[in-house]
Formats: C-alpha cells, structure tokens, sequence
C-alpha cells in the first residue's frame, strides 16, 4: 500500500558552499516505494541533493520534506532515512554482525529483537555465516552487501545510495543492478540513488532526475528521458545521439544548416536554434538511391565500419558532419562497404528536436 | 645462479666488478665504525652511569668495590621518596587531563571550521616550538600574579607547589597530545563518522563508538609521550615548584648542588629504567595497534628536542 504522500518532497532547495552554489532551487517529488536515480556528471549537486535528504548537509534554503514531515533542520540521527555510503563506510573495528546492529544499539532496540532482525537483514543479503568477519576480510561485492544491510535493518522509510556500485568492478556491477532491484521490490522502501552511469540508471530506475550544474534538467521515467530528452544536454548525456544543428522552420519542419528541411516536429519557436537528435540504433543505412520512399534521408559517405560483436557501427561522412548509426548485424548479409555512397534514413517521427 | 652471471659478464666487467666489491667493502667498513662509534657516543654515558650507581666510593667517578649500599640510600631516604610520589602524581594527572584536552583540541581542528581556527592551531604548537626556559619564566610570571591576585581579592594562601606544577604540564603536554591524536584522524576516513550519524548515533556517541576507536592507538600513543615528558621535565617544574613539592628531576637537580654522591647515579638510573620502559611501551603500543606510520615517530623526536633546547 503506498501513500498518496510523496516519500521525499523537495521544494526550492538550495545549497551553497561559499561562493559556489551546488545545488540551485530545485523542486522534486519522489512516491512512495519508487526506485529514483540523481543522475548527472561529477559536480552537478546529485551527491549533495542525497547529503542533503540524509542530513549530512543543510540545505541554505528551501523545504525538504520526508513523508510529510520538514526535516531539512534535523540532524541525520533525526531523520528516517539510512545511507549506503560511496566506498561503504564500514567501521573498521566491529565485524559484519557489529556493523548491521550498529543503528539498532543507537535506537534502543532490546538485545533479542536486535539479533532477530540483524540475522534477518544478514540473510537478506546473503552474507549468512559472514557474522564474525571484519570488513576488510571481505570482498568488494560482500562489503557492498554488508553496507545494504547495516542501512536496511533499520526500516528506514527512504534509503539513500551513494553512487553503490561505483567501486565494482563492470561484471560484478551488472549483477548487482539486478539485485538491489530485486531487492527494492521485496523490501519495498523507496531507494533514492546516485550515479554517473547513465546506463545503471536506465536500467535499475522507475524514474530519472537529470541534474547539471546544479539544477534538475529533466525528471522522467527512463524511456521519457531516453526518447523525449527535453534539451540537448539531456540527449547527449543519456546513451549516444547525433545532434544535427538546425533552425526551427514550422512546427513540423526543421532546417539543417546545410539547408536540407527535416520533418521533425517541435514546439519551439519559428527561427529557434535546435539540434535534431537521431540515436544510432533508430538510423538505418541504405545504398544511395534504395532508402523507403517517405523516409526522410542525408546522404553522404561511408568511412568507416566497427564491428562491435551484436551490432555494427557506422560512421558516415555528411557534407559539414559524421553521422553514427548502428546497425545489427547479420552475417548472412552484404553490409555496404567503406567508400559507399550511402542514405541515412529514419522512420518518419524517428528523430527528436532538442534546444540548448 | 653465480655462475650464470659469469658467464653473461665479459670479461672486462669482472675486473670492475671486483673493484666496486672491494670499495663497497671499505664503505662498508666506514660505515659499520661509524654506527659503533654513534653507538659509543650515545651509550658510553649511561654505561658509565649504571657501573658507578654500584661504586663503594662516596666520589663520583671513581671505582671503590660493589656496593647496593646507594640504592639501600635511595629506598630509605624519604624526601626523594616524596618527589618520586610527587613526580608520579604530577604525572599522571597532568596525562589524563591533557589527554583529554589535546584529543579534543585535535579534533576541533580537524573536524570543524570555526572563526580562529588557523590562529589556534598554530597556538597550540607554540609549546613544542618555544624554548624550555621562556615557557619557564611565562609560568612563574603567571603563578605569581594570579597566585598575588587571589590572595588579595579572597585573603587566600595560594603558593606554588603541587598543582602548579600539575598545570603547567599540562600546558606544554596538551601540545604534544594534539599533535600526535592530530596524525591519526587525518588518516581516518571521515565518513565514517557520518555514517554513524545517519545510523542515529549523536555527534558524542559517534565520537564515542566509532572516531575514538579508530583514533586510540594515537591517544595511547600520546598519552605515554606525556607521561614521559611529564616525568622527565626539569626546567618548567623547577620555575613553577615551591617549597611545598619538588619532583624528582628537580630534587635530583637540588642534590647536585649539594655536592655530588654516587646516590644520584642509583636514583638517575632508576629515572632512567623507568622513562626508557615507557617510551617501549608508547612504541610497542603503536605498533601492535598498526598505528606506525603516523605522527609519534616525528612526535618523538620533537620531545627530544624540546628536552634538548
């Protein structure tokens, strides 16, 4: 049952360190029991966003909201919240089973309930038989596990993560992914993370904010922000994209700047500078001359072909730019050789008009 | 494994080889009478000072036969039984409190950005770095006139005596205790503290639970460097004593005057067992707590050198 009040409210928030302003009035709703990433390169206030709803930073002005309740003046032992820290911030000197009671010993919890839910929490994240080991006798992956269960044996009703699967290694991450997902549904709580990795956000989130220089660009679900991105930072960011630049000629023309018009609709204004913003994965590749009728297309060159295992990657030379476009690949077929003149075409509506 | 390198050297290296063996050999030579000399030089005092403590022979320096006789002295004299209950006091509560006072002194500057911060930092290393004399003269100075001001506002007694000497070690302990704490919560990860936070400890008991445990080699560590330095001072106790209390340096110091018996070399050697013992102990410590790295070495060496200036 999720409450109609959002888990995390965030209204006008602001944070300066001295003269630099990290984060800058931002306004944000998080629901109950969602799986939300802060997404943005390093320095885009995604970290002192979650310092902030954890209490490790006060905001300099705004309202934070926790279920209802403003907590943007408590200290972080007064807020329901935990937080799996970058690199974990294990204590050095307690084993696994120490680690996981440290908040309920702080709380009061009496001793049997204590070791209930601390064998509980242990078991949750499968590090049974681990009770009695020091962290640094553990791996990356079982540190990472630990940090989870030392936050989640407290109930909290939001967990934040700091960049979690930052310091695992790709193979051990993409399994990682998969299960803080699972485990989000089974526990329940809303998980507000952290990352640079656009791609871990697009898989592991139910929705995405997009931060840069410290405002929020775009919230939205990964498919919103993937194929509605709202300006050309958002495009570029989130996986690979060609920006053809252009001007807005009607509400469903673009000029390029080599003068070809692209049907690309759009609501900005007449003569606004835009990008067109075309994935690789949505241009397909013809022989000069072959592209399906009705399909708009650039033509240009062939220089280049990789071979990237499931897909190809072409770069092809327009006039004034090199488009990428990837292309599945099938062994049964002639792909187009380099040197070819070639059309990049794309379905009608394929492409995504993007301003500054 | 020779042989192979024989055969990849020609035979012109071989005999270049043979010269830089027989003039590492000589280095080698220097350097061993070097180390033995310095080892002299340092240990030869103390041989010398151990060996007469058993000398039958009232003059210092020369060899009467073995005696126990000036240790029988020392165990039945009380006033130096006094000024070693004295220096013992003195010492360890100057420690705890200066322990106390510098770990959070440490801390402060580590942790907190407050308005003065950089001018009590460099505050607080002024007694390592001003001479023993002038910190001395400063405390007589300050026990006079405070001592005189009360005396005249509340017609109390006060003189200098126990707890004079208490504070002013205090005073330059407080300094070394920092510095060494200092060392060890650099190197700690600050965001462990944090983390206790979030885990609804409060500031005091994160402090408690999580930064003091990760920071004890280091409190240990300057803790038995101030008992040291507490045990070993003469200058500063000599200023701030009265004729209330003496501590044993400063009794030692007064017996000197008084013409010199072997008595001294048995109570010197006593001091001596005694502030070696703590200094392995401070070292040992360390060690086994894997806090080598960080602060007491250097901490030591500038004990030394306080001691020295």
């Amino acid at each position: 049952m999720t409450s109609p009040v959002p888990a995390v409210g965030i209204a006008g928030i602001t944070k300066r360190f001295g003269d630099v302003t990290a984060v800058d009035g931002i306004d944000l709703e998080i629901g109950d029991g969602e799986f939300f990433a802060l997404l943005g390169p390093s320095g885009c206030g995604k970290t002192t966003t979650l310092r902030m709803i954890a209490g490790l930073d006060f905001p300099t002005m705004g309202s934070l909201k926790i279920f209802g309740e403003e907590v943007g003046t408590l200290p972080p032992n007064k807020r329901p919240v935990n937080t799996v820290f970058q690199a974990y911030a294990l204590f050095p000197h307690m084993n696994v089973a120490d680690n996981v009671s440290f908040g309920l010993k702080m709380q009061k919890v009496e001793r049997a309930e204590r070791d209930r839910r601390v064998a509980e929490a242990v078991g949750l994240v499968q590090l049974g038989g681990m009770e009695g080991r020091r962290p640094n006798q553990l791996s990356g992956g079982q540190q990472q596990r630990v940090a989870l269960a030392r936050a989640l044996v407290n109930r909290p009703k939001v967990l934040l993560l700091d960049e979690p699967l930052g310091a695992l290694d790709l193979k051990l991450r993409q399994e990682m992914q998969l299960e803080l997902k699972a485990l989000q549904r089974e526990v329940g709580i809303t998980f507000v993370f952290v990352t640079h990795d656009q791609e871990e956000a697009l898989t592991m989130s139910d929705r995405i904010a997009v931060m840069h220089e410290g405002r929020l660009l775009q919230v939205g679900t990964p498919e919103d922000i993937y194929q509605r991105p709202a300006n050309r930072f958002v495009a570029d960011f989130i996986g690979r994209t060609n920006l053809l630049e252009g001007t807005v000629a009607s509400e469903s023309e673009v000029v390029l700047s080599n003068g070809m018009r692209v049907q690309a609709a759009s609501e900005h204004d007449f003569g606004t500078k835009v990008a067109v913003s075309l994935r690789p994965e949505q241009a397909f590749l013809y022989r000069r001359g072959d592209s399906p009728a009705g399909w708009p297309s650039i033509d240009g060159v062939l220089r280049e072909v990789t071979y990237v295992g499931n897909a190809l990657v072409h770069s092809v030379a327009v006039d004034w730019i090199s488009i990428e476009v990837r292309t599945p690949y099938r062994s049964t077929e002639v792909p187009p050789q380099v040197g070819d003149e070639v059309s990049v075409c794309w379905e009608p509506g394929g492409v995504t008009v993007v301003a500054d | 494994m020779t042989a192979v390198g024989d055969r990849l050297l020609p035979g012109a290296s071989v005999a270049r080889v043979g010269d830089f063996a027989r003039r590492f050999s000589l280095t080698r030579g220097a350097l061993a009478a070097n180390a033995w000399f310095v080892y002299l030089f340092f240990y030869a005092p103390i041989a010398l000072l151990v060996v007469f403590s058993f000398s039958a022979d009232r003059n210092v320096g020369r060899w009467g036969g073995f005696t126990l006789g000036w240790y029988d002295d020392f165990i039945g004299n009380t006033s130096i039984q006094n000024a070693i209950w004295v220096s013992l006091r003195v010492a360890l509560l100057s420690t705890v409190i200066s322990v106390v006072l510098g770990t959070l002194a440490a801390f402060a500057i580590e942790r907190f950005r407050f308005r003065g911060r950089q001018a009590f930092d460099a505050l607080l290393y002024l007694p390592i770095i001003i001479p023993d004399v002038t910190m001395a003269v400063m405390m007589l100075l300050f026990f006079s006139e405070f001592f005189d001001l009360l005396n005249l506002l509340f017609g109390a007694d006060l003189r200098k005596g126990f707890a004079s000497i208490t504070v002013s070690h205090i005073a330059f302990n407080i300094s070394f205790v920092s510095v060494v704490v200092r060392a060890r919560l650099a190197g700690m990860d600050r965001r462990l503290e944090e983390a206790a936070m979030d885990l609804y400890a409060s500031r005091w008991k994160a402090f408690r639970h999580v930064t003091l445990p990760q920071i004890a080699p280091g409190v240990a560590g300057g803790a038995l460097l101030a008992l040291t330095l507490s045990l070993d001072d003469v200058v500063v106790t000599q200023f701030a004593s009265g004729p209330g209390a003496t501590t044993l340096p400063v009794y030692v110091f007064g017996l000197i005057r008084r013409g010199v018996t072997p008595l001294i070399n048995s109570v010197s050697v006593v001091m001596l067992v005694a502030s070696v013992g703590l200094v392995l102990l401070s070292l040992f410590v360390q060690r086994s707590r894997g806090g080598g790295a960080v602060g007491p070495p250097g901490a030591v060496a500038a004990g030394r050198s306080r001691r020295r200036s």
